[in-house]
């Protein structure tokens, strides 16, 4: 069957428990909507449809659900992935300070190419902040990689830190594809068939 | 009672128009991803009874499905946790569901149609 999107990125979410990781993948509804069925048995990832520079790319991003809390996040968990979103809580100094254990679990169970962006949420509390923007600014600079402060709950910049990650996977995948065109002599290419793309797509796991 | 006429929003065995959520309109699937199925499956009902017991729960029989056979076929969507081998899908953007339900055996989603609405925009 014909694939009706370019890309497909799988993105996790990582961090300690606490700090919004499932508020900004899931919309936290305390409306009494929601004390129903879905809100009891939880939700595990979702598939979202994005659109950069005319591709239209499929994301389908993970929480931890809780395998934090027992430091159990094992390389099951990251395999394919190809972003992670790093999570802090503003209001939370020792969930900063975490973020180093993470991106060393990250190191040693990830892929090495993963992309990486850091996110201090929960920045509508800024009356409980415990960690300032610039810190967040100079860890990020350390690790060589993008930060944004968020809040889940107001809908700030949740969007576009999903948009910056994915268009800097995509930058990445296009400039490796690239790279690997054109194929070494002897390797037949059926270009309807067998586009670069593909070969990256298969890994990907999708339960 | 469960809706029973679909048949103007069926062109080729195919869904018409694209396929939305009924709560916030979110975008769930293209036009002519899913394909019409009728079988008969037990869905959660979106809202529950708040004197149920844990062990219960209170479902419908639902009838008239999209199939869709790939999950990135859908433009949004949500999976739940699994429950005796399946995944309920649930609107990615206000999280209402279940809308439909994803078989870990077959890899296969059913988007129920009553659960949903059918237009472009």
């Amino acid at each position: 069957m014909a694939k009706t999107y370019d890309y497909l990125f799988k993105l996790l979410l990582i961090g300690d428990s606490g700090v919004g990781k499932t508020c900004i993948l899931f919309r936290f509804s305390e409306d009494a909507f929601n004390t129903t069925f879905i809100s009891t048995i939880g939700i595990d990832f979702k598939i979202r449809t994005i659109e950069l520079d005319n591709k239209k790319i499929k994301l389908q991003i993970w929480d931890t659900a809780g395998q934090e809390r027992f430091r159990t996040i094992t390389t099951a968990y990251y395999r394919g992935a190809m972003g992670i979103m790093l999570v802090y809580d503003i209001t939370q100094e020792k969930s900063f300070e975490n973020i180093k254990n993470w991106i060393r679990n990250i190191e040693e169970n990830a892929s090495a190419d993963v992309e990486k962006m850091l996110l201090g949420n929960k920045c509508e509390l800024n009356d409980k902040r415990q960690v300032s923007k610039e810190r967040g600014e100079q860890l990020a600079i350390e690790y060589g990689i993008k930060f944004m402060e968020t809040s889940a709950k107001a809908s700030i910049n949740v969007e576009e830190a999903f948009l910056t990650l994915a268009s800097d996977i995509k930058a990445k995948t296009e400039k490796r594809m690239e790279a690997n065109n054109p194929p070494k002599g002897g390797h037949q290419l059926k270009l309807t068939e067998s586009r670069p793309k593909d070969s990256w797509l298969s890994r990907c796991s999708l339960l | 009672m469960e809706t029973t006429n679909f048949a103007d929003q069926i062109a080729n065995g195919k869904n018409r128009t694209n396929v939305r959520c009924q709560f916030c309109n979110s975008f769930m699937l293209k036009a002519q991803e899913g394909s019409y199925r009728e079988k008969e499956a037990d869905i959660p009902l979106m809202q529950q009874k708040k004197d149920r017991t844990a062990d219960t729960l209170n479902t419908e029989p639902l009838k008239y499905f999209w199939l869709v056979e790939d999950m990135m076929s859908f433009e949004n969507i949500g999976f739940s946790h699994s429950i005796d081998g399946k995944k309920f899908l649930v609107c990615a953007d206000c999280e209402r569901g279940p809308v439909g339900y994803h078989e870990l055996s077959t890899r296969h989603c059913y988007l129920a149609l009553n659960r949903v609405v059918h237009k472009d925009v």
